[in-house]
């Protein structure tokens, strides 16, 4: 059987795939959709170039990350997001001693009821939505969309060390206002 | 150990992107050991990667091409051949 080696039917077979790809990341059915094409067209044109070490899906899956990367950094670029990395908010949540100032709460609550429920997700929603505007960035690539470190610090032009950071200041400020938003408030079945 | 807790929380985090050195993780271990705030903090941090997990998982799971969408690819791609040829 022979490869098969054209864009119609990397379509058929991968689309859908790309298609999920390029929206978990880009929230975006219409961008999406331009990225996807894109990268057929470029996988067509570079055809020569694929020695069949890897998978179809794979080599294309390749050509499409390069692409959403160039644009995701292009995008914070634009925007000019800094942050400062002297003055540390995580400090807000512990006293002068290095406790904490106010002490986190066991959360009884299991993955799956959480996931499920409608409400908590609107909560956890807008308390990620309250992050600044580089941490939730960083969030949602590395801990929604499950991006691995070197994408993300390439995506945004930062080290791996800044990223530890602005990932630490997001979590702590989410675990807080999940605990005030949700856990604090007791049950909810 | 001053800044102790604060240290903790850090390296909690950090657990979740990168392997901790072996100081590191016996410094968390011990830590943690003696502190159920931190503790609380850690599996706090744990559940809320678990509850992100999911919503990838099941949310873009699902996700395909619309029919609508599909033709516009097609004709797009047919619109790019005739043009090299």
């Amino acid at each position: 059987m022979s490869p098969p080696d054209d864009p119609h039917t990397w379509l058929n077979e991968h689309g859908d795939y790309l298609y999920r790809y390029a929206m978990s990341r880009l929230h975006n059915d219409e961008l999406a959709q331009d990225m996807l094409q894109e990268t057929l067209l470029a996988g067509w044109k570079g055809y020569a170039r694929f020695a069949g070490q890897s998978s179809i899906r794979t080599w294309l899956v390749g050509i499409l990350k390069h692409k959403i990367i160039d644009y995701i950094r292009h995008e914070i670029r634009g925007r000019n997001l800094t942050e400062a990395v002297e003055s540390d908010p995580t400090s807000a949540f512990f006293n002068a001693n290095g406790g904490w100032s106010e002490s986190p709460d066991a959360w009884k609550e299991n993955p799956e009821d959480l996931y499920s429920n409608e409400q908590f997700q609107k909560v956890l929603e807008s308390c990620i939505d309250k992050l600044p505007e580089k941490q939730k960035i960083v969030f949602r690539m590395r801990d929604i969309v499950g991006e691995d470190t070197p994408t993300v610090c390439k995506c945004c032009d930062i080290t791996s060390t800044h990223l530890h950071v602005l990932l630490h200041r997001a979590r702590l400020s989410l675990r807080k206002c999940l605990n005030t938003h949700w856990f604090e408030k007791g049950t909810h079945s | 150990m001053k800044q102790a807790c604060h240290y903790a929380s850090r390296l909690a985090s950090d657990s979740l992107d990168r392997p901790l050195s072996l100081w590191e993780r016996l410094r968390l271990k011990l830590h943690l050991s003696m502190c159920s705030n931190c503790r609380n903090c850690d599996n706090n941090l744990k559940l809320m990667r678990q509850i992100n997990t999911l919503i990838r998982k099941n949310h873009y799971g699902q996700l395909r091409l619309s029919e609508q969408q599909r033709q516009q690819l097609h004709k797009a791609l047919d619109q790019h051949d005739n043009a090299i040829h």
